[in-house]
């Protein structure tokens, strides 16, 4: 029972049309509901109007009914009074009175009782045990002959109403011989009588006395609900019809006293009464004719809103199917149902402009998972797919397939310098220019990352592939020019070809890429894989995650190598650099991971590495009353770091170091990568109170002019130049006019690679400033140049020792 | 006038001068026995002699006639004594014999003579319930009817009769049901149903 009502249940709640039914057959309901409530009332009001008016005539028709009985009572009892054979009786024996009364009166008259009373009321003889009470009341009785020869009254005799009557006795000469007292009760048929005649009901009610209650004597009610009605009565008489409740139901009544209403004695009451819920009641054929209205509605309304709500309901459903198939990913079926005007062929037209929308948008989605919007080109996921097939179609034939594979340079440079709509723009013309250059057909060019593009050549052997290669990296070696613009793209090209690198699409073009880094590396513009280049490239990403570890777990090891005075000798300050502890491999060189550091970008945390441990350095050595410069290397990234400022000084406060403790060495290549904002950096480095200083000086295209405009302290010489210098003359003269233009614009200078005395000395010689290198001492351990440096001032105090003296490590 | 049937039956076909018993039943309409039904056999042509009947007597006692129903022949005296307290009216309006004993106890001076045939019907003036019949037959052949029933006639020579019934519950002044009958020689049986109603 529970499931099926709980089915109803969700039925209901599910089903529009089973509401909208139950709506409208409940609305009915309350239309009919309301109705046969004003119908009720309105009967209620006519029947309150009615009754008591239809109570009144028929009370008028009992006290007719009473009178006309009275007054054939009353006739009877004279006709047999001045009956000649009781006229010959009266003077005989009570006796024989009394058998003629039992006998012959009460026979004739119908009566119960009969007395004869003498002419003075005396009671002669009486037929029955009760009449004979009423003898002294009968005189007065005799007198309220009304002059229509009428004497009679109800009274209670024996527990009963009786009609009493008395009459004259008289012979035919008008004598009068005594009196006939005769008691009526009252018969059922006079109460049916009335009842026919007013369509009332009636009764009469006695009580034996005023505190007695009420007792039914006589009723047109069934007994029961007489007997009912009995009790109900109040004790007071009024004539206005009142309402009293009679075993559940409203009757209505009028009551008047027949008998006893003054006297302490018995008294009998008249009832009118009629029932005020029938008279109220809605009649049944009325309430008939309401049903079947009823229930025809309900008929015509389920059925009327069944059609309506399926004609709403049917296109719902196909509606929701529509939408399923939508959302099952079939966009390819119209809607049904688009003619209609109404809210539904509004909601269909609207599904079918979301079909329509949806679909597009999943042909977009589908050109967004193979094209590259930005140029046209086939994505990456489409390049995979064309060079699978086109290793599918090779298949037996083993004809070669090449894919050659290019990185622009510099190109994050472009686009932070020169704004992404123009590294866009830059991007889109380097589609053009390799799609220019890709000639044949069948081959493709797809971009596939950022400033990543690739070429598949089909059919194309190594010495084909190496060809476009070339080709692409003259027309590359063209400036592009954009929006008047000009700009040099250098590109790495990496080749990788099929089946002799590769047995896959997607190994084929890892090795193409593998090849195009190494060719960036190399700044060669063109190189072929090679299982070589694989090694290290799957060294190199190796090392990137060992890299991070080296840092989290505290394998790096910062060096120092001293910078000493050429003419004093002093140590003035020391060059930081920093070491890889590895755990396997040993110590690392640092040409095996700050090329790949600087690569990554994940120079910019060595440099903070190196800055931070250097501080701590300064300090300790600084506590022990050594004060030192310490030159810590800038690379290009560090320079285009906006926020490198803020972080050297979050660190400088750390470690609660002055700016002034340090010298920031910076290449010259580092500079021209992005001059302006290098520039920037730099003065707001120097405007912090660090040293700056440019390494590697003569190496790089800078001149004196650039120099002049760099907030710089120090002149790095290259190692190259002090190497040479002893050997050459001409490069010796070099080194010299770099010093003397050097002072010319107040920049100390620092030779770096001094191996021997004799470089020493000659430098010296050249005034130059510092000098840094394996004869004075390597690069050490941070906690190892403290010992070092004293035995160097050790060494120096010793008489005869000359700077020159080569020392020992 | 309900219908009545009547059975005849023949004991004897050869026609005897001596007398034949006849018992005669009387039924009401529903065809039980009524008791106290009055059969009379007249000749049906010419009159038999008949005697007056020794003195007979009709009393009053607990306010009732008693016999109710009296047979008697022409000529037959009657006294009427009455055995109440109370006294009695006895009178008779009937053509048979009119008559009236005013308020009396005790036995009147004089019995009434029932010097015609006929039916007279008695009351007493003063209480309407008395009421008794007295049935004056000009024929010798008469009987009343037993508790079955049945009543019989002997003596009656074979010949042509009437036979004539009554009941006193037959209607008020219905007169008696006459039907002819031929008398045989043997033991004749009849049956006559009067529009008497069934007792309660």
């Amino acid at each position: 029972m529970t499931t099926l009502r709980n089915r109803a249940t969700r039925w209901f709640h599910a089903s529009l049309g089973a509401r909208v039914v139950a709506l409208f057959l409940g609305l009915l309901a309350l239309v009919q509901v309301a109705s046969f409530i004003a119908i009720k009332n309105n009967l209620r009001e006519q029947a309150f109007r009615e009754l008591p008016e239809a109570l009144a005539v028929a009370e008028q028709v009992m006290t007719a009914q009473l009178d006309a009985q009275a007054a054939q009572h009353s006739q009877r009892a004279r006709v047999y009074g001045g009956d000649y054979a009781f006229g010959t009786v009266v003077k005989e024996d009570a006796e024989t009175i009394r058998s003629v009364l039992e006998e012959s009166a009460k026979g004739r008259t119908g009566a119960d009782e009969v007395a004869f009373l003498g002419p003075d009321f005396s009671l002669r003889a009486s037929s029955g045990r009760h009449i004979g009470a009423l003898a002294p009341r009968a005189r007065s009785l005799a007198a309220s002959d009304g002059g229509d020869g009428n004497s009679s009254e109800i009274m209670m005799l024996a527990g009963a109403p009786h009609r009493v009557v008395i009459a004259p006795v008289k012979q035919a000469q008008g004598e009068l011989q005594g009196w006939l007292l005769m008691s009526f009760s009252f018969e059922p048929r006079l109460i049916a009588d009335m009842r026919a005649l007013s369509k009332q009901q009636f009764s009469l009610l006695v009580r034996d006395g005023p505190k007695e209650p009420w007792r039914l004597a006589l009723s047109s009610l069934e007994d029961s609900r007489a007997k009912a009605l009995a009790a109900a009565v109040p004790a007071d008489d009024r004539a206005d019809m009142r309402p009293v409740s009679v075993q559940g139901e409203m009757i209505g009544l009028r009551s008047q006293w027949l008998a006893g209403g003054d006297r302490a004695g018995g008294a009998v009451l008249g009832v009118v009464s009629a029932s005020i819920d029938e008279a109220t009641q809605v009649p049944h054929p009325l309430q008939l004719s309401l049903l079947l209205t009823t229930l025809a509605g309900f008929a015509v309304f389920a059925v009327g809103s069944l059609y309506t709500t399926r004609r709403v309901t049917t296109p719902l459903r196909k509606l929701t199917q529509a939408a399923e198939r939508l959302g099952s990913g079939d966009y390819d079926t119209p809607m049904r149902g688009l003619g209609r005007s109404d809210e539904i062929g509004q909601l269909a037209q609207s599904f079918e402009a979301m079909r329509v929308s949806v679909a597009e948008q999943q042909a977009q989605n589908l050109r967004l998972a193979y094209w590259d919007t930005l140029t046209g080109l086939p994505n990456r996921a489409q390049f995979g797919k064309a060079v699978a097939q086109a290793i599918a179609e090779a298949g037996e034939s083993r004809a070669p397939v090449a894919v050659l594979m290019l990185d622009l340079d510099r190109f994050k440079h472009v686009n932070d310098v020169l704004g992404y709509h123009f590294g866009d723009l830059l991007l889109k013309a380097v589609g053009e220019r390799l799609t220019q250059q890709v000639m044949r057909d069948g081959d493709l060019v797809a971009r596939l990352s950022g400033d990543e593009f690739a070429v598949l050549l089909r059919s194309g052997d190594a010495a084909l592939a190496e060809s476009v290669a070339q080709r692409i990296a003259r027309a590359f070696e063209q400036p592009l020019t954009l929006q008047e613009q000009k700009v040099d793209m250098g590109a790495g090209i990496g080749i990788a070809c099929w089946p002799d690198h590769a047995a896959d699409a997607d190994t084929l073009i890892n090795r193409a890429e593998v090849a195009m880094y190494a060719a960036k590396h190399r700044g060669s513009g063109v190189l072929m894989y090679d299982p070589a280049l694989d090694a290290a490239s799957a060294q190199t990403l190796s090392l990137l995650g060992e890299l991070r570890q080296a840092v989290e777990q505290d394998e790096l090891r910062l060096f120092l190598q001293p910078k000493l005075a050429l003419g004093t000798g002093a140590v003035v300050g020391a060059e930081a650099l920093v070491r890889w502890q590895h755990p396997t491999r040993g110590l690392v060189p640092p040409m095996q991971f700050i090329p790949f550091a600087e690569q990554t970008g994940f120079i910019r945390q060595l440099t903070l590495w190196v800055f931070e441990a250097s501080a701590q350095a300064w300090r300790d050595l600084h506590a022990d009353g050594t004060v030192l410069v310490l030159s810590v290397n800038l690379s290009t990234r560090d320079l285009l770091d906006q926020d490198l400022p803020a972080k050297l000084e979050r660190l400088l406060l750390k470690h609660r170091v002055p700016a002034e403790a340090f010298c920031l060495e910076i290449t010259e290549s580092a500079i021209m990568d992005d001059p302006d904002r290098s520039l920037e950096t730099l003065k707001r480095l120097s405007g912090m109170g660090f040293k700056l200083s440019i390494d590697d000086f003569g190496t790089g295209h800078s001149s004196f002019a650039q120099l002049g405009n760099l907030p710089v302290d120090e002149l790095k010489i290259d190692r190259s130049f002090v190497m040479s210098m002893e050997s050459d003359p001409k490069q010796a003269r070099i080194v010299q006019s770099i010093i003397d233009m050097a002072h010319t614009l107040d920049l100390t200078v620092v030779a770096e690679g001094v191996e021997d005395a004799k470089a020493w000395d000659l430098l010296r010689d050249l005034r130059c400033d510092q000098a840094q290198g394996y004869h004075m001492g390597k690069p050490m351990p941070a906690n190892d140049f403290l010992a070092w440096s004293a035995r160097w001032v050790e060494r120096r105090r010793m008489p005869g020792a000359a700077a020159t003296t080569t020392l020992l490590h | 006038m309900p219908a009545v049937r009547i059975v005849l039956s023949f004991f004897a076909t050869t026609a005897l001068v001596q007398a034949a018993p006849l018992s005669v039943t009387v039924t009401d309409a529903a065809g039980k026995p009524l008791a106290d039904a009055v059969v009379m056999l007249e000749p049906a042509t010419g009159k038999a002699p008949v005697k007056p009947l020794p003195d007979v007597e009709i009393s009053q006692a607990k306010r009732q006639f008693n016999p109710r129903v009296t047979l008697i022949t022409v000529g037959t005296k009657v006294a009427f004594p009455n055995f109440d307290t109370v006294r009695h009216h006895v009178y008779s309006f009937s053509q048979a014999k009119t008559f009236e004993l005013k308020l009396y106890a005790g036995v009147p001076a004089a019995p009434v003579v029932f010097d015609k045939p006929g039916l007279a019907v008695l009351g007493c003036n003063i209480h309407d319930r008395m009421a008794a019949w007295v049935v004056v037959a000009d024929t010798p052949w008469f009987a009343r009817t037993a508790v079955d029933g049945t009543a019989r006639i002997d003596g009656a020579p074979a010949g042509a009769y009437r036979l004539a019934s009554w009941h006193p519950g037959l209607p008020a002044n219905s007169a008696p049901l006459v039907q002819n009958l031929q008398l045989g020689g043997g033991e004749q049986r009849e049956t006559v149903q009067l529009a008497v109603d069934a007792a309660p």
